[in-house]
């Protein structure tokens, strides 16, 4: 691919130029019919979302970056991408493909025991799974842009933590950030707004800025002799309290040594969930 | 971990450079890998033994990338220099037909190397033939070096090449067969080369026994 092409389709599509062709892809991502009155197509919903938000100025993004609201880049014209890029797009649709296969063996096997299971010995699974397998997303473009938006709320210090502080046995609904699913049929309007809240809520989690770290320290140092006794006196013993809930703040180095024990006991719930 | 590292044929590089090739290997995200990356791709189109085992510690750079931190970035350089020197390989050829060849031999050896869920990388499928095409043509068949890097990359990777895409194999094999029988002026070691290389293919991509004492009969191995 020329060079020249290569630029003109940043030019467009860059942030400094108010061109007309970014305002009408602007006002055009969000509607259902295009011109000339017909219902638009998801491709043609998934070429202006990436037209909108694809430039990329830099291939070297840090692995922790989180990105705005848009789909990410996504390059739709493959014969036109850089050869990293084509790898990596070819690369997420195979995971997505072993995936689904992954989430569908699942939703079987929930299905075959609940229907073994007339009565019922007590677990019941979550019944809405067995259902679920009628009603799955599966196209194959969907699923990639979803993915991609769970990656970027995935691939951040917040996750990161989120992850190590609150093992998903321990997760209180509605508390904690759950990843939305993507096998699920949704709006994208609803999706969209799912990995919205999931990402704020992540933000909870975000590593301390030095201010916080500066106060963490000070409390650490004002700690005397007596504090540090009831401290060792108050450490729960890893068989009694497995399921300690961990306490943020200036004592959390405690904490954290408490989580060692908790991942045997972490159940697989949902596939690509944490 | 020493006998492993010769394996990587990095001696050909300077001490520095290869600290800096042993710590990517280790700890990827302790150095530039956009630097470890064109340090590779630069020696391996000067140095044909390099070339051709270059693969090997691509290959583990990016498993151990991958490991640490889940990142892309050294196997997305690699890639995209290797596209860079693609779109300019006439003029290389041009200019030395050493850096030619070694560019074809390495990035067939990435090809070789570097798989996706153990399967070859898409990008690279019509890149790589479009390079063996080139070998098979008129002019280039009357360089030996460059016939025999035809046959050793077809010896190497021509099994997996015809499966992803069998067609353009034919397209290269028409090719192969009728320069054999027509072209003048090519040297008996091309034509031995390429009658090797066409009964290799209609072979399964061995050789039968008879075959092979017919041609390696008088090589030590």
């Amino acid at each position: 691919m020329s060079v020249w092409t290569r630029d003109r389709r940043r030019d467009v599509h860059s942030d400094h130029h108010d061109d007309r062709s970014s305002d009408q892809n602007r006002w055009s991502h969000r509607r259902k019919r295009g011109v000339d009155g017909s219902l638009r197509t998801n491709k043609e919903a998934e070429a202006s979302d990436w037209e909108k938000g694809s430039y990329r100025h830099s291939d070297n993004r840090h692995a922790s970056f989180t990105t705005p609201e848009s789909a990410g880049p996504v390059s739709r014209c493959s014969h036109q991408a850089d050869w990293g890029s084509q790898v990596e797009d070819d690369e997420m649709r195979r995971d997505m493909h072993i995936d689904i296969q992954r989430y569908r063996r699942r939703i079987l096997g929930t299905d075959v025991t609940q229907r073994e299971r007339k009565t019922s010995s007590g677990s019941s699974g979550s019944s809405c799974d067995s259902r679920e397998g009628d009603n799955m997303e599966t196209d194959e473009a969907v699923l990639l842009r979803r993915q991609k938006q769970i990656n970027y709320g995935k691939n951040t210090l917040a996750y990161d933590r989120y992850i190590k502080e609150v093992p998903k046995h321990m997760r209180q609904p509605g508390i904690h950030p759950k990843t939305p699913n993507k096998f699920r049929k949704y709006s994208r309007r609803s999706w969209d707004q799912q990995i919205k809240l999931w990402k704020v809520k992540l933000h909870a989690w975000d590593p301390p800025t030095e201010e916080d770290q500066d106060k963490v320290l000070d409390n650490i140092e004002v700690l005397d002799l007596d504090d540090v006794m009831d401290i060792e006196l108050d450490f729960p013993t890893l068989s009694e309290f497995q399921n300690a809930p961990v306490s943020t703040g200036s004592l959390s180095r405690e904490g954290e040594e408490c989580l060692g024990t908790p991942v045997k006991i972490q159940k697989t719930e949902e596939p690509d969930t944490a | 971990m020493e006998s492993s590292t010769e394996d990587y044929r990095i001696q050909s590089f300077d001490l520095d450079t290869q600290v800096l090739l042993k710590t990517a290997l280790k700890d990827p995200g302790s150095v530039n890998l956009e630097k470890v990356s064109n340090v590779i791709v630069d020696q391996s189109l000067k140095d044909q033994v390099f070339s051709k085992e270059a693969g090997r510690i691509c290959y583990t750079i990016v498993q151990a990338e991958a490991k640490q931190s889940n990142g892309n970035v050294f196997r997305r350089n690699l890639l995209n220099r290797l596209q860079q020197e693609f779109k300019g390989r006439e003029e290389t050829r041009g200019r030395s037909l050493q850096e030619w060849v070694c560019y074809v031999t390495f990035i067939c050896n990435i090809f070789d190397y570097l798989k996706v869920n153990n399967m070859p990388m898409v990008a690279l499928v019509h890149p790589v033939y479009d390079c063996l095409i080139r070998l098979a043509q008129a002019d280039a068949l009357m360089n030996e070096e460059e016939v025999d890097c035809l046959v050793l990359q077809l010896h190497r990777i021509g099994e997996q090449l015809e499966k992803v895409n069998s067609q353009r194999m034919d397209e290269l094999f028409f090719l192969l067969r009728d320069s054999f029988l027509l072209q003048e002026g090519l040297s008996s070691m091309a034509r031995l080369l390429l009658l090797e290389i066409l009964e290799f293919r209609a072979g399964g991509w061995m050789l039968s026994s008879t075959a092979h004492k017919y041609y390696y009969s008088e090589i030590a191995d």
